[in-house]
């Protein structure tokens, strides 16, 4: 067999139980794929070469004594270094948090333990997730493996950077303001951002309790869908996940002939760079060949939402992190304090207003798509720029902002938006665009993805080391 | 055009937090937010006495029907 590094989740964990493959095979190959690339790539916080290699060994003794444990058993993963797994480090990619060991799990990295997943190690983040570019002046930038002078993208820069490497078969992210989609899109892999209350924030760093979101970073649709049906349910750790309907894995098989996909009119297309505009083109021919309806839609600007979001995010940031602010400021570095300090700058009344005008910002978003299922549009505006253009150490904040204009809305909106690549830029950089769905229609969104990924092998490309 | 956001707002929110801030800092912040403290003046919006925060709940769970 050729490298089982190079399988997808799907394929690796049916490998694994119907024992084609060892656990412990899987992750020697993670591992030696790990050793090569991360000098490149700064992709791991932590590898927990030893422990994996022990925990793989009992995932084949399990095997055979007892059958398989769950859908992932004996699967090898890393997630963002803000997931707490209990008794381990997660350092949220800061000083403060450096050795600080979690006393509890996350709920969701129960749910992947339980189905039989095992650790590799933990993966790079911006610090405290406050970041689109995938910059940490503590830790050092992750790098992009199609080009490691350029941006992984952030905040969930590890995982992008790791899943696209072929470094891990999937990856936890979260998405506050655009922090799965930003680095899927740069990477060239598979990102949901979950619909607002469909999975558990439990015991995982907050950065805004309104508009985080947590999902997977994967090397397909399909392989998201694997991770969503056993993470999306409701925790009565996390009070917004109460009532929200359980994954429906029947909806993931919709077909696309029966969708309404709506492209933009304005704002979202406007100044796109070339090969991001033929991209997107090219995916809405895509698309209508599937049997999709496509219609255009006059979407509100998505300015003043992105804006609202700003506020909620800033202030809520901020209370997050007032203590530390008060007795470690020394401790944030530059950018980040900088951020913190500006969410000190809202009033009360402003903040409640952003906050109170979320729900009908959602309405007048719902009365512009009408009955369309599925919105698609650009990730960005262009490929991922050069790592020394986006250092937020340097005058570089419009363009920074800039990065999250399309993405942050759906955070505010709480729709679901799954980045999914589609073209290789002249450049060799990967150009990705994002599927928005309707409020919980987080599987309509995996159906007219794996429907493009099955005619379309963009999602199957691998970066080489050169 | 006059600022909306000042460092000398920054600062008094600043205390009340009790967040020990620099006025270079808060100048910073000040420049930083006041774009967006504007864009959400121009909208002025009218958010009927009703709307709270998890009226946003409803309307989404609505919207997930089509």
């Amino acid at each position: 067999m050729s490298d089982p590094a190079l399988l997808s989740l799907t394929e690796v964990a049916a490998h694994i139980r119907e024992r084609k493959l060892s656990s412990v095979e899987v992750t020697q190959a993670l591992l030696a794929r790990i050793e090569q690339w991360q000098p490149r790539l700064n992709a791991f916080v932590r590898i927990e070469a030893d422990e994996a290699l022990a925990a793989a060994k009992e995932a084949d003794a399990e095997l055979a004594r007892s059958g398989p444990k769950g859908a992932l058993h004996g699967v090898p993963m890393a997630h963002k270094d803000m997931y707490y797994f209990a008794g381990k480090p997660a350092g949220c990619g800061s000083k403060i948090r450096e050795g600080w060991i979690a006393s509890q799990s996350s709920t969701v990295i129960r749910h992947l333990q339980e189905a039989g997943a095992i650790r590799i190690g933990a993966l790079h983040m911006v610090e405290f997730a406050m970041g689109p570019t995938g910059h940490n002046a503590y830790l050092g930038p992750a790098r992009n493996p199609w080009n490691s002078a350029r941006i992984s993208g952030g905040s969930s820069s590890g995982p992008a950077a790791a899943v696209a490497a072929r470094l891990t078969y999937a990856a936890l992210g979260s998405d506050t303001g655009g922090s799965i989609r930003i680095p899927a899109n740069f990477c060239g892999v598979t990102g949901l951002k979950a619909s607002y209350g469909r999975v558990s924030r439990a015991h995982v760093m907050p950065l805004s309790f309104t508009l985080d979101t947590v999902g997977p970073l994967c090397r397909s649709a399909e392989d998201c869908a694997l991770i969503a049906e056993l993470i999306f349910r409701e925790d009565p750790l996390d009070a917004v996940t109460a009532g929200a309907p359980a994954w429906n894995k029947a909806a993931t098989r919709r077909r696309a002939d029966s969708l309404k996909v709506g492209v933009p009119k304005r704002f979202y297309v406007d100044d796109l760079e070339a090969d991001v505009a033929a991209a997107l083109d090219d995916t809405i021919t895509k698309v209508r060949k599937l049997g999709a309806k496509v219609v255009s839609l006059d979407l509100p600007d998505p300015k003043p939402i992105d804006a609202a979001a700003f506020v909620v995010l800033s202030v809520e940031a901020t209370s997050f992190h007032a203590p530390w602010l008060r007795t470690r400021p020394q401790d944030y570095t530059p950018p980040v304090r900088a951020r913190l300090e500006s969410g000190l700058a809202y009033s009360g009344v402003e903040y409640l207003e952003a906050l109170r005008w979320r729900g009908p910002a959602l309405t007048a978003h719902l009365e512009a798509i009408g009955d369309v299922d599925v919105i698609v549009a650009p990730a960005a505006r262009a490929v991922a720029p050069k790592i020394a253009d986006t250092d937020p150490s340097g005058a570089n904040a419009t363009a920074i902002k800039e990065m999250s204009g399309f993405l942050r809305p759906m955070n505010y909106l709480g729709v679901p938006a799954l980045v999914v690549p589609v073209a290789h830029s002249a450049a060799g950089l990967p150009i990705g665009l994002q599927l928005i769905g309707r409020p919980f229609g987080d599987e309509t969104l995996i159906a007219l993805g794996c429907a493009l990924q099955q005619a379309s092998d963009e999602h199957l490309r691998v970066p080489q080391l050169r | 055009m006059s600022e909306r956001v000042t460092a000398q707002r920054v600062k008094a929110f600043a205390e009340a937090a009790r967040v020990p801030i620099e006025d270079d800092a808060a100048a910073r912040a000040a420049r930083t937010v006041d774009p967006t403290v504007r864009c959400l003046d121009e909208l002025a919006l009218e958010l009927a006495l009703e709307i709270e925060p998890a009226s946003f709940v409803a309307i989404a769970r609505k919207g997930a029907k089509g």
